[in-house]
């Protein structure tokens, strides 16, 4: 296995335990998005080979996951929240105002890596609609002005103090 | 039943300790709600304050009592008996409630909600008087927010796992029946009978077989299994195990969505204490029968909530449906039998085990027998988490809830998630169980609600709804992925004001195409446009002939306009990003060709600045 020779050590070692059929990708997906903030394409052929399936397969099943990152994430993650509660109290006319002050679009970063704007899912803390996310910290409910304030903030400041 | 009552004679123990605390102990609930609401942080600032005042006292952490609106919550026992509930604890309340309420017998009254337990406590309502709990019968629910989720000892000194005790003394078809004269049917939505699918798996031949319990929880305002994941998870374990004695399978997954780290952690912590205790592993309670099980995380995707899409995602696969048959209890999880239930389903086989069928079927309907869990969200006062009969009047809930904010009026109400339609307010007294649902041509579904009020526009929520089912089809089906794709664009241009007379013909012919799909997603996906059509047709008229959004929420439909001159307006143009508002000799006016509608100006200058109708010429001309 010429890959585990080129793998980072790290990688290697989160990769270690994967057997075929035995419900591990996914795990290992997230032990490798917890180590490196994403998947480097350089575990795909790893996880095929332990997997004894091609890297197709791998990137395949991956792709298929919006959680499963293949970029490096941004230094601070604004999360939109796409649920029926806050699109009823207002997350439209967030997102539009957020994406007008950062000059991204829902799944992009900020040419500097600094700001990413993305879309999670309800998890049902509704009771807060509707909220952002900075780096997985909830901050609701926002009013559109106090969403803008704190976009023009963190577009000063490109995110710092706000890591989580 | 020996060693089973050795456990539950040692656990009683610990669930002694929490019903006569020798020394003051603090609860607080921490849940994903309660951790949006600042709960770490009251959690952090209780131990600080405690040590600084060198209190002895145990601070301890519990689930969810199921009042999101209440959140932070915490629970304050004394060796008097006295236990009160505490609401809205923020950490910076927090030296005020320390002060108050461990002074001797005293209460923090501005935060007190209700007094818990069998001794009352002089100016506070009983939990159970509460108006959002009157209505309810906690039978799921009834450890939630009560014991500590990372105690197997006081789930077991409760009665936990009793149910499953039971079911090991008595023959796998016996267990089968008791399920099926329970009347118990799946709670993810399809209201499938149990007992049933259980003996479907009981008799296939294969080896291993599978218990899956599906905890992906996808439908967005759909809350209650993260409830009993996070406060009682070993509800759910117990349920699978009995499952799996009854079917002969020897493995379980529990499949949880990305969404839900803190019921993974849960999970995890349960299932290793079950190990411990002899509930889960091998020859569980010393009766021969093994059964261990693990989760699976779930990484973003609403379809892996369909029994054959989960499937396949434990298969390290794409999250896609499979095509049926074979169906999971001849080829499931890796071509082995397999069972699928949801959690609530899961949750409710215990209770059944413990208490009998006879106790069970007292509870509901003629033809639902037992209680569901609902989650309420939306334009609701109060969002919260509660469990009733079924066959209550759905306004019974809203009402439970505080009710709609002030001064609106109730639109509709989607159930059941982005599949499960949308319903008029007309029918705010339907009964909350599957058939009437299904006569509306709607889904009851697994417990979410959303309440909807007339400040919201059914064109522009049927939009939102056939777009995240757009979003997360798999793309297998034709009928499925094109289907909805051609919804949203055809929806899209009734929003944008390009209706046309053709369209409700196009939608129709569409709906009708799409339940041609292979799953439930695609089958399920023209559900929302149909209940429009059918149940708004004014709403979607005015959209397509009037070129009017009643509500003024579609955004080809209005514009913003300043209709007066008032102070506001210098921080208005100032809010705007994108400096659409220009002020020309102290003159006011927006600039409609940079104007992104966000609303961020009228909320700042609400005197001044009105939405209007963009395209209808009579109603250009202000009237508000």
């Amino acid at each position: 296995m010429t890959e585990t020779a080129k793998a980072p050590p790290e990688l290697a070692a989160l990769v270690a335990d994967l057997k075929p059929d035995n419900a591990d990708l996914l795990a290992t997906f997230h032990h490798i998005q917890e180590a490196y903030g994403y998947v480097p394409p350089e575990a795909i052929p790893l996880l095929a080979a332990k997997l004894r399936t091609t890297p197709a397969k791998v990137f395949g099943a991956m792709s298929f996951y919006s959680e499963i990152r293949t970029e490096p994430p941004p230094r601070l993650a604004i999360s939109w929240c796409s649920g029926p509660a806050c699109r009823l109290k207002g997350a439209e006319n967030i997102r539009r105002a957020l994406e007008a002050i950062l000059g991204v679009e829902l799944g992009q970063s900020t040419p500097d890596g600094a700001l990413g704007l993305s879309l999670v899912q309800c998890d049902g803390t509704c009771a807060q609609a509707p909220l952002l996310r900075l780096n997985g910290r909830p901050r609701g409910p926002l009013t559109v002005a106090e969403a803008i304030r704190l976009a023009r903030e963190l577009r000063e400041t490109r995110g710092n103090g706000h890591q989580a | 039943m020996s060693v089973y009552s050795e456990l539950r004679a040692k656990a009683s123990e610990a669930w002694q300790v929490v019903e006569t605390p020798p020394r003051p102990r603090i609860a607080v609930g921490i849940t994903t709600c309660s951790r949006a609401h600042g709960a770490d942080e009251t959690l952090a600032a209780i131990r600080s304050e405690v040590a600084q005042r060198n209190l002895v006292l145990d601070i301890v952490v519990t689930g969810c009592w199921g009042l999101c609106y209440a959140e932070p919550m915490l629970e304050i026992a004394k060796p008097s008996g006295q236990r009160v509930l505490y609401q809205l604890v923020t950490a910076d309340r927090v030296p005020q409630l320390i002060a108050e309420a461990l002074d001797g017998e005293g209460v923090c009254s501005v935060l007190a909600l209700a007094a818990v337990g069998l001794t009352p406590v002089r100016g506070l309502p009983s939990f159970e008087s509460l108006h959002m709990i009157t209505l309810q019968t906690r039978r799921l629910m009834a450890n939630c927010g009560i014991i500590e989720p990372e105690s197997i000892d006081q789930y077991i000194g409760r009665g936990g796992y009793e149910g499953l005790a039971q079911a090991l003394a008595t023959s796998s078809e016996g267990v089968i029946k008791e399920v099926t004269d329970a009347g118990l049917w799946g709670r993810g939505g399809a209201a499938f009978p149990t007992g049933r699918k259980w003996d479907f798996l009981r008799g296939a031949k294969n080896q291993p077989k599978y218990m899956v319990c599906n905890a992906d929880e996808g439908d967005p305002g759909s809350f209650v299994n993260r409830t009993l994941m996070e406060s009682d998870p070993h509800c759910i374990i117990e349920g699978m195990a009995i499952g799996g004695y009854a079917c002969g399978a020897s493995y379980g997954y529990i499949y949880i969505r990305e969404e839900y780290p803190l019921c993974a952690e849960r999970m995890n912590t349960a299932i290793s204490q079950a190990r411990e205790r002899g509930v889960l592993g091998t020859d569980i309670l010393g009766a021969g029968f093994s059964f261990d099980m693990e989760v699976v995380r779930g990484a973003g995707s609403y379809v892996c909530g369909e029994e054959t899409g989960l499937i396949a995602s434990i298969e390290d696969r794409r999250g896609m449906p499979k095509i049926r048959p074979p169906f999971p209890a001849q080829a499931g999880v890796f071509a082995k039998p397999t069972n699928v239930n949801n959690v609530e389903t899961y949750a409710n086989v215990p209770l059944i085990m413990h208490h009998g069928a006879p106790w069970y079927t007292a509870m509901g309907t003629e033809k639902n027998k037992g209680t569901k869990m609902f989650s309420l969200s939306g334009h609701i006062q109060r969002v919260a988490v509660l469990e009733v009969p079924f066959g209550v009047p759905l306004r019974r809930l809203i009402d439970a809830c505080g009710g709609l904010p002030e001064g609106r009026t109730l639109k509709a109400i989607q159930p059941g998630g982005p599949l499960g339609g949308i319903i008029n307010a007309e029918h705010v007294d339907i009964s909350l169980e599957p058939e009437p649902f299904r006569e509306q041509g709607a889904l009851l579904g697994s417990g979410g609600l959303v309440i909807i009020d007339d400040t919201a526009c059914i064109i522009d929520m049927s939009l939102y709804f056939e777009w995240f089912a757009e979003d997360e089809s798999c793309g297998r089906c034709t009928t499925c992925h094109g289907g909805t794709q051609r919804m949203v664009e055809i929806l899209r241009r009734i929003a944008n004001g390009g209706g046309r007379t053709s369209d409700k013909e196009m939608l129709r012919l569409l709906g009708d195409t799409m339940r041609w799909s292979n799953c439930a997603h695609g089958t399920a996906a023209p559900t929302v446009v149909l209940n429009m059509l059918a149940a708004f047709p004014e709403e979607y008229r005015e959209h397509v002939e009037g070129k009017r959004c009643p509500a003024r929420v579609c955004r080809g439909l209005v514009r913003y306009e300043i209709t007066a001159q008032s102070p506001s307006l210098p921080d208005a143009a100032a809010i705007c990003p994108t400096a659409a508002i220009v002020g020309k000799d102290g003159a006011y006016s927006i600039d409609q060709g940079l104007c992104i509608k966000c609303d961020a100006c009228r909320e700042l200058a609400p005197e001044a600045v009105h939405v209007v109708d963009a395209l209808a010429p009579s109603a250009v001309s202000v009237s508000e």
